[in-house]
């Protein structure tokens, strides 16, 4: 059914009694992982501006609901703490020199307690100790000195007197990032990190859907993780819907299906938002053509299979995210992790904006608007004619200013892989996010100002989608310390796009940058349908073809002749529902 | 598919050299564990890169915990770890026994053998001895409350416990594991463990572990109102949202104006509420006229508008409770679960005479207690710090286990060495003499191996494993089973001593260690079977 405009602005204004809360994240595998630690830093700096006495009016005033992504609770010495409402999953040993229990539940001196629980003899035998960066020993530092008051909340002002300059804090995270804890200036609550035992396996063998799965159930450790799960939704008075991040390009598909499968058992109408994502390692060419045809049919065997346990799936990650037009204003390295997450983790924080802006009630907010859950959000973009659950995510970062009452659309570039470009799709439905833009002159624009520009650029475009939303917020994305020196020499304090080129090195970090517009948006549209033709058809070339070498492999994963046509067919229906002309016929219907 | 990735070189090596070097990876894993084993062992204490630590005793455990690459390693922890799935302990036996039977076979190789002459022997030796395990085992027929069946029961669950916990707390946790597993024990069922639910709390010591005859939640109520402690309640447990919900998405539905929302929103409520209703209503039947209580246990979501009506009514009600607590919760009060609160009727309902909320920091407990006939029931482990709550419980897991064994064996086995040193003695003196040739010394290397055991729990004593060995087998040859009194070294009658293994984990380790270490010694046939040893069954 065809939705018109002044419908869903009048969507905007309505209160409702029932709105939807809290959002429970999850962060499966390496790579998500590393997006989930800079997109808590954003979240965590937001929290640090509000009670900064110097931060920016935006700031302070920025009517986002932290509760939507917090949890409120007390540790065993009755301090109030206040923690992301996350469930991290990774190999262990991928938490670097951060305890699994986080750091505010501590279990004071359990090192001198020693064993309680046997006479005889002990043999201890201790990892070496992992060294604390500058930028984690000046947290330390800071958190002594808060000392009894610590609520959760960290501050890295720029100012801070402590002894470690902030110009060695970003040079040694810029040279010596190894683990994603060692750049997370979050407090954790004790149930949130989970390390997957791979019993005896290495990184490099964890690279199938298959092996995922059997891990996972191993020992319970589903069973485990599911539970922490439950800890985090028994206290929401009202989920409204799970955020997912999965590093999809090995093992982790698989944990994250079995998890996903639970979802659906036990919270069956709470919604899952999924980014499946990848980091540019993951594309490096592998040598031999076993190798080659197992990649590709896990690519094809997760993707259909995550795809069907969620309710829009955003696939994020492109193999060379510093060549592509989505990095045109900033300057990062590919083999970086702690580079590319920090692009995505941007993306998602600005898209999640919607979820967690106030409602204020009928009258217009100043700071915000557009504001929806989850449920809404989804709804939004699947639940019509085509039921397209696959959507691209695009992004400007930073965004540019508002000229001439329009706002620069093309900005916006695909981070989604394996997408068309110049696609005229008459069906498209798009949902935007426009946060901290500026007007003409610099200016701070309002939020009418923002979202009319965004309307008139959407008329006077070539090729309109048939729908689109948008969310406006005054607030921009602020930049933590912790943040890497990626953005180019033409990006301001604030984020402005200047027209000459900063003196100075390419790179501008948090020390130059303080703030940026950020603008995203989900597209559901034909765009994303080479990602889907090549998933269809990688897996009938070499999972369905007689004698092929891929389905000795998808034997060795568990796959009968049965369940790969049904995989087949999922991914088929996925494309005709948006090219019913296609001519893809059923197999075996 | 795993060895040839972690060692590319292993096809180029050749035979020979193939061989020692399962051998010598094979010994090292026993090193690492033989220290584990018996109630004199060494407990090992992992300390992590950021300070996390593990404790443990149980091999199982800390193979996991290893960082093991070599793939020879790799498959004898697997078949360990297998070992411990099916039978539930026995880890640390299999590695040491593996690692043995590859030492005896190096010595037999060494002097000329090929490795398939040792291999025949092994095969022929296992047959035997499993057929001596079958006579040689303690018949028990557990009846239900019998006293002295539940003493054999103790005695099997003190044999485990005391190699993973200090003696007094491991008899306490004794009498807690055997009265879990016949609490929930019912006639011609298979027993289920998950029946018993394990929670704990950080506070106070290890000593404070109990048995709670009824359920322990690991959640409270939600409301401010409710009652935090209630006597004499009707139990009603359910599976029933009591939230707002919104449609499924993907109807292909969209609002054509506000107002159709907003009555859609209004109907959903109105829907959420009947439910919440009924409820009320039952509540109303079975507690007019009465002090009763009423506490409403649900798997799903209650928001709190439906909080307030229950709270108004009088009702504790508890959220998303754990999916098996909706069975253990039937067990243990009696009623049923009940999927829809359409037909709602007494019947449907249990009963316990206390419940009651316990909180630390911002973890709330609900305890349900005094309950008519409980069939499951919740061992509280309570502990200073993670790491030791989570080493008791790896322990009462293995007790719970051990029990259940026994029961479902219907025998056990005389331990502290006893079956090994008879074994070994029933191989030497009679089934190699029915054999020719040189198989006789793939026997002898067998029965050789099975020492390893006793010869381990005197090493780890600190006794002298020669003396101890003549003085075992000695009597033995004279007639007398006995093992082996860790204190003094003196041969002890593990009868008198009530010092019992499982029939199901002896019989485990005797069949599956010698199928693997067959297949190292016979190296080429180490590579291709690689490729399916990710699940051993």
């Amino acid at each position: 059914m065809f939705i018109n405009k002044e419908q869903v602005d009048g969507h905007k204004e309505e209160y409702f009694g029932e709105s939807m809360k809290e959002l429970v994240t999850f962060q499966v595998g390496s790579y998500a992982n590393f997006i989930g630690s800079h997109f808590w830093n954003f979240q965590d700096e937001l929290l640090g501006l509000v009670e900064d006495t110097e931060a920016d009016l935006v700031f302070k005033n920025q009517n986002i609901d932290m509760d939507v992504l917090y949890r409120t609770g007390e540790n065993h010495q009755g301090m109030a703490t206040y923690t992301p409402r996350l469930i991290s999953v990774d190999f262990q040993g991928s938490l670097g020199s951060m305890s699994s229990h986080g750091t505010l539940y501590n279990q004071n001196s359990s090192l001198s307690s020693s064993v309680t629980t046997w006479t005889g003899s002990v043999s201890t035998q201790s990892t070496e100790p992992h060294k604390k960066n500058l930028f984690l020993k000046r947290l330390y530092d800071e958190g002594q000195e808060v000392g009894a008051n610590a609520n959760g909340i960290d501050k890295v002002s720029g100012e801070s007197n402590s002894e470690i300059l902030d110009t060695d804090v970003v040079k040694s995270l810029e040279d010596g990032v190894q683990y994603w804890t060692d750049f997370s200036k979050v407090h954790y609550h004790p149930q949130s990190l989970f390390e997957l035992n791979g019993s005896w396996m290495g990184t490099k063998e964890f690279n199938n859907y298959r092996i995922g799965r059997d891990t996972v159930s191993e020992g319970l450790q589903g069973d485990e993780i599911n539970e922490r799960l439950r800890f985090f939704v028994e206290e929401c008075d009202h989920v409204q819907g799970i955020q997912f991040i999965v590093d999809d390009s090995g093992g982790f598909s698989g944990v994250a299906a079995s998890l996903l499968e639970n979802i659906e058992d036990e919270y069956t109408n709470v919604p899952v938002l999924l980014y499946s994502v990848r980091s540019p390692g993951s594309y490096t060419s592998v040598a031999n053509r076993k190798q080659v045809i197992s990649r590709n049919l896990h690519d094809a065997v997760s993707f259909s299979a995550l795809s069907s346990l969620c309710k829009l799936i955003v696939p994020l990650g492109l193999p060379s995210l510093s060549e592509s037009r989505a990095s045109q204003f900033l300057n990062l390295q590919n083999e970086k992790l702690y580079h590319s997450s920090a692009v995505y983790a941007s993306a998602i924080h600005s898209i999640t904006l919607p979820f967690r802006m106030k409602r204020v009630g009928p009258a217009e907010s100043l700071s915000e608007s557009g504001a929806m859950d989850l449920y809404e959000g989804i709804q939004m973009l699947v639940g019509q004619a085509r039921q397209n659950s696959v959507t691209i995510l695009d992004a400007a970062m930073p965004s540019p200013s508002i000229t001439d009452r329009r706002f620069p659309l093309r900005n916006l570039q695909p981070l989604t892989p394996e997408t068309a470009e110049d696609v005229e799709d008459l069906q498209a439905i798009e949902s935007m996010v426009v946060h901290g833009v500026r007007g003409a002159g610099n200016h701070e624009a309002s939020v009418s100002e923002v979202r009319e520009a965004v309307e008139t650029s959407y008329e006077n475009t070539s090729t309109r989608p048939r729908f689109s939303h948008v969310s406006v917020s005054r607030c921009p994305l602020p930049i933590p310390l912790p943040f890497p020196s990626i953005f180019g020499n033409l990006v301001g304090r604030r984020g402005e796009l200047l027209s000459n080129p900063q003196p100075g090195s390419g790179s501008r970090g948090s020390l130059d940058v303080h703030s940026i517009p950020m603008a995203a948006r989900l597209r559901s549209t034909t765009a994303v349908l080479p990602f889907l033709e090549n998933r269809l058809n990688n897996i009938r070339k070499f999972g369905m073809e007689r004698g092929s070498i891929g389905v000795d492999v998808l034997r060795d994963w568990g796959f009968g002749k049965e369940e790969i046509e049904e995989i087949g067919e999922n991914l088929s229906k996925m494309v005709l529902a948006l090219d019913p002309e296609q001519g893809y016929s059923s197999d075996s219907d | 598919m795993s060895v040839r990735v972690l060692n590319p070189n292993a096809e180029v090596l050749n035979k020979s050299a193939a061989l020692h070097m399962n051998i010598n990876a094979a010994k090292g894993l026993q090193d690492v564990l033989k220290s584990n084993l018996g109630p004199k062992g060494t407990i090992k204490m992992l300390v992590g890169g950021a300070g996390d630590i593990k404790l443990t005793k149980d091999g199982n455990t800390l193979l996991k915990e290893m960082q093991i690459q070599n793939p020879t390693a790799i498959m004898i922890a697997r078949t360990a770890v297998a070992q411990d799935d099916i039978s539930g302990d026995g880890t640390t036996t299999t590695v040491i026994f593996i690692g043995e039977l590859m030492k005896q076979a190096e010595r037999c190789i060494d002097e000329g053998m090929h490795p398939r002459v040792v291999v025949d022997g092994f095969e022929i030796a296992k047959r035997a001895t499993l057929e001596f395990l079958e006579n040689f085992r303690t018949p028990v027929l557990i009846q239900m409350g019998e006293e002295a069946d539940r003493e054999m029961l103790k005695m099997v669950a003190r044999t485990t416990l005391r190699t993973k916990l200090y003696e007094s707390l491991a008899d306490q946790l004794t009498d807690i594991v055997v009265n879990a597993v016949l609490c929930i024990r019912k006639p011609e069922e298979p027993i289920d463990l998950f029946m018993v639910e394990i929670m704990h709390m950080r506070q106070k010591f290890d000593v404070d572990t109990r048995l709670v005859e009824g359920l322990v939640l690991d959640h409270g109520s939600r409301h401010p109102d409710m009652k935090r402690r209630a006597e004499n309640c009707h139990i009603l447990t359910c599976n029933v949202s009591l939230e707002y919900e919104k449609s499924e998405i993907n109807a292909g539905f969209f609002y054509s104006n506000a107002e159709q929302r907003e009555a859609m929103v209004a109907a959903e409520r109105r829907s959420v509420d009947e439910r919440v209703r009924k409820i009320i209503d039952l509540k109303n039947k079975v507690c007019a006229g009465t002090d009763d209580n009423f506490v409403v246990i649900n798997q799903k979501g209650i928001d709190p508008p439906s909080l307030d009506l229950l709270a108004r009514a009088g009702i504790v009600a508890l959220r998303r409770a754990k999916r098996r607590n909706m069975e253990r919760l039937v067990l243990a009060c009696g009623g049923e679960a009940v999927n829809s609160v359409d037909d709602l009727t007494p019947d449907c309902l249990g009963w316990a005479g206390l419940v009651y909320e316990h909180v630390l920091g911002e973890e709330k407990y609900t305890f349900v207690e005094n309950v008519k006939h409980p069939n499951s029931c919740t061992i509280l482990i309570k502990g200073p710090n993670d790491h030791t709550i989570a080493q008791i419980k790896d322990a009462v897991r293995d007790g719970l286990r051990s029990v259940k064994n026994t029961i479902e064996d219907e025998a056990v086995v005389r331990g502290a060495g006893a079956f090994e040193v008879a074994a070994r003695q029933h191989l030497v003196n009679k089934v190699k003499k029915t054999v020719k040739g040189r198989a006789q010394l793939g026997i002898q290397a067998f029965a050789d191996a099975l020492l390893i055991v006793p010869k381990t729990l005197a090493e780890n004593s600190g006794l002298d494993t020669q003396d101890v060995i003549i003085s075992l087998t000695g009597e033995h040859d004279n007639g007398n089973v006995v093992g082996l009194n860790q204190h003094t070294g003196d041969p002890i009658d593990p009868l008198m001593e009530g010092i019992f293994d499982n029939y199901a984990v002896k019989r485990q380790i005797i069949n599956s260690g010698p199928v693997i270490a067959s297949q190292l010694l016979l190296v080429d046939e180490v590579i291709r079977a690689g490729r399916n040893m990710r699940k051993p069954s």
